[in-house]
């Protein structure tokens, strides 16, 4: 009881700092115990917003482990159908017109704060909920694709067959639109992790870091605030969670 | 006379059916698993009645507001009430021996959640699947 | 203002049959698509996670332009107050159901979860063009049927003009809708601006224009509506004109796009790279769907022809088809830039043109639209009074005749078709006024 109490006065004071533009400014002490798992039975609250650092030095072209972890995890299947199969997170190789250099990077939802998909979609089953991830509501969406129309990243699929043997933390079938869930089943569980950071770490290549970019005292705020990072098409102002460094 | 009468034989027939339909759905094989527990999370007439809502309900605070609480979570449902079958495999929700579509099919109403969810345990049929590999 | 033009109830005949049992069949292609997408998802079309509005998506758009075009006749004798054009009035308000319900269909079928259709009509996100489009449709449909409830009962006949003009903003409205589903989508460069909404107008009104004429040959042809020669004149120039718009906001956008650098990869894609869209672009869009027209259209010969005039129609259909093709499947083909400075590749086809071959069961569920509308148009026909019983010369002129004190003087010829001309380049509404009421 008294914990809860507790955590009202620190949203209360996130709130006003987040307010006055200065959350980074707040001593890192009132907020030690934000990145704890939530009770099962509390909402995700917007005193979280949940990311990923992708780091483009420590991503190693011939790996494919965070791809290969995330289509376990979510048991999604290869029909062998490359134009319609499911990517929830692919490796993208970029090579600079100018120098010839090529780097890798892992792909994902972008998770903004100001979604395109969420904008489009007519039944709002695209949504972003109160942690900053962006979501798809499979019991209202209605297979219109208008969100993958709408998203810069190509971040979404659309499920062109019918699924058997779901994995029941990530429920999925024909007919629906889904993406990234930045392993919401996790985020919810408190284990303040995703598939592909996990399985990118046990790598040995830390390229991808998740966290509350909320907290400032998250590892992810300190190198956010350390190096250079950056948005993909920043040009469009959406504010993404997922950010980049090296590129 | 002949206008009660025209009232109360469809009436009549009406209860017949009716309870004849009962006595079927008391008939059917439920198929659920009851070693795993001694009472489910409501009464078992509530939940004859009203599992739809709970469930959808559920569905709702779990995927917008990440609210994960067992107690109505389909998870729930499936893992205590899942009875395996004779090979120690579990069922899925196409097959008349999971306990959600006996009874469905007799009542006439379509199940979405298998459209989307698992209709079996997780953990445990893949557990099951390796042993008879092994 | 009556209605002076006698109206018939279509009977059952040898055109009826034929064309009766060609929708039918379209249909029943168009279900069978539908069960066998429903039944094993949309792996087996075309569209995949690259391009994933194809063919219907074409189909339905295109149905659904025609259908605020088809409007237009109505509009130009209720809201513009061209007489002449009054008997056509009621069969141009008809053929906007018809063809509205056959697009929404193919959309609807489209859909990865068309059983959820409730949800879409309960369950709304005011930001999203889709859910003001729903009520774009639906309170269409009712307008529409109110405007035509207003023509078939005499008693009512003078709220012609005020519901007319009504439902002339709306179907401005609703095509603009449809446009901007386009024209909001930030990410795509090929969508990127809002000259989308009054090319889907422009549109519209070309290609409803010439959805009516081929009707009304059909008419003339086969159920015996004779159709005189000027209203083949009169649609000539109303063709004329349209084509001269489409093309003209087509120029514009694309001269737009190469203005702005970043958007020159586009329009190398689309016009100089001679992959499928150009071609399509050039050949079809350009040249069999605009200079053919025209060059009809403006043949001493063929021009003063009910048959050549079809012909050019024709051409504008299937040039208005191509242009919706181009425009909705070269915008998701062309790949998009992530990183600036970078090319880009992936298993998801990042930094390539992505490909899209459409399937014979999109093909299918587009006809069977085209199909339902068909069919509903020859029910209607059937049951009420839409068709006039003559559009020969005389009985366009008596419709002409201004109600108040009979003067002959504009039902004729230049002077009608010069107004004509003006009133419909404004767009103005507010040009009815004087003898609408």
């Amino acid at each position: 009881m008294k914990k809860y109490k507790i955590k009202l006065d620190r949203r209360s004071f996130l709130k006003k700092s987040g307010m006055l533009g200065m959350a980074t400014l707040a001593p890192g002490v009132m907020l030690q115990e934000l990145a704890h798992g939530r009770a099962p039975d509390e909402p995700a609250s917007s005193k979280n917003r949940w990311g990923l650092l992708i780091d483009a030095n420590q991503c190693s072209e011939e790996c494919n482990a965070c791809v290969t972890a995330c289509n376990e995890e979510h048991g999604i299947e290869d029909f062998g159908r490359p134009t319609t199969d499911t990517q929830y997170i692919r490796k993208l190789k970029l090579t600079n017109e100018s120098s010839g250099e090529s780097l890798t990077i892992p792909m994902m939802c972008q998770h903004c704060e100001n979604p395109p998909c969420v904008d489009v979609c007519p039944t709002g089953a695209s949504f972003i909920r109160a942690d900053g991830i962006v979501l798809v509501n499979k019991h209202t969406c209605i297979g219109c694709r208008y969100c993958m129309m709408s998203c810069p990243y190509k971040a979404r699929s659309f499920i062109h067959e019918n699924l058997e043997n779901q994995v029941p933390h990530t429920p999925r079938g024909k007919g629906c639109v889904e993406s990234c869930n930045l392993c919401v089943h996790k985020v919810d569980n408190g284990e303040n992790t995703t598939a592909c950071s996990e399985a990118c770490s046990k790598e040995g290549h830390q390229a991808i870091l998740f966290g509350d970019i909320n907290d400032p005292d998250s590892e992810i705020s300190k190198k956010l605030n350390k190096y250079k990072t950056t948005e993909v098409r920043s040009d469009l102002g959406l504010n993404t969670a997922v950010r980049y460094r090296g590129i | 006379m002949y206008k009660i009468l025209s009232i109360k034989i469809p009436l009549i027939l009406f209860l017949a059916l009716y309870s004849g339909s009962s006595i079927t759905h008391e008939n059917i094989n439920h198929n659920i698993d009851a070693s795993s527990g001694d009472k489910c999370v409501e009464p078992t007439d509530v939940m004859r009645a009203q599992h739809h809502i709970f469930i959808n309900h559920q569905s709702h605070e779990t995927v917008v507001n990440g609210i994960r609480t067992k107690k109505y979570s389909l998870k729930n449902c499936i893992n205590c009430h899942i009875k395996p079958l004779a090979d120690g495999t579990y069922p899925s929700a196409k097959s008349e021996e999971h306990f959600c579509t006996a009874c469905h099919i007799a009542a006439a109403a379509q199940v979405e959640c298998f459209d989307c969810h698992a209709s079996k345990p997780y953990k445990k049929v893949a557990k099951k699947e390796e042993d008879a590999q092994n | 203002m009556r209605d002076k033009t006698d109206y018939v109830i279509v009977e059952f005949s040898k055109a009826i049959l034929i064309y009766g049992l060609i929708a039918l069949s379209l249909i029943g292609l168009g279900f069978y698509s539908f069960i066998t997408l429903e039944h094993e998802g949309h792996w087996i079309t075309g569209m995949n996670n690259q391009v994933v509005w194809g063919l219907p998506h074409v189909f339905a758009i295109f149905l659904i332009i025609a259908a605020s075009g088809v409007l237009n006749i109505a509009s130009i004798s209720s809201v513009f107050n061209i007489k002449m054009y009054k008997p056509l009035g009621r069969l141009s308000a008809l053929l906007a159901i018809c063809l509205l319900t056959g697009g929404l269909i193919v959309l609807v079928l489209d859909l990865g979860r068309p059983d959820r259709l409730i949800v879409a009509m309960t369950t709304f996100n005011f930001k999203s063009i889709f859910a003001w489009n729903v009520f774009l449709y639906s309170g269409f449909m009712a307008v529409v049927a109110l405007y035509l409830w207003m023509m078939f009962e005499a008693r009512y006949n003078k709220f012609i003009g005020k519901v007319g003009t009504f439902a002339f903003a709306w179907r401005v409205t609703l095509t603009t809708g449809t446009g901007s589903i386009f024209a909001f989508l930030v990410a795509k460069e090929a969508y990127n601006g809002a000259l989308l909404a009054p090319l889907f107008i422009a549109l519209s009104l070309l290609v409803g224009t010439a959805v009516f004429y081929k009707i009304l040959f059909w008419m003339d042809r086969g159920l015996d509506i004779p159709m005189g020669s000027e209203i083949v004149k009169r649609f000539r120039k109303l063709l004329i004109y349209f084509i001269f718009t489409v093309f003209y906001i087509t120029v514009l956008s694309h001269l737009t796009n190469l203005y702005v650098t970043k958007n020159h990869g586009y329009e190398f894609f689309l016009l100089f790279s001679l992959n499928t869209y150009s071609l399509l672009f050039w050949g079809c869009q350009m040249i069999i769907g605009t200079l053919f027209p025209l060059l009809i259209l403006y043949n001493k010969k063929l021009s003063e022809s009910a048959v050549g005039i079809l012909y050019a129609s024709i051409l504008v259909l299937f040039g208005g088809f191509t242009m919706l093709y181009v425009i909705i499947i070269s915008g998701q083909a062309f790949p998009l830039d992530l990183f600036p400075g970078y090319s880009e590749s992936s298993t998801f086809y990042d930094g390539v043109e992505a490909a899209y071959i459409p399937s014979v069961y999109e093909l299918m569920l587009g006809l069977g639209g085209v199909g339902i509308s068909a069919a509903i148009y020859l029910f209607a026909i059937m049951v009420l009074d839409f068709t006039p019983k003559s559009l020969d010369n005389d009985a366009i002129a008596l419709a002409g005749i201004p109600d108040p004190e009979p003067k002959i003087e504009e039902n004729k010829e230049e002077p009608a078709d010069e107004e004509s001309k003006e009133e419909l380049s404004e767009e103005n509404q507010d040009n009815k006024q004087p003898k609408a009421d």
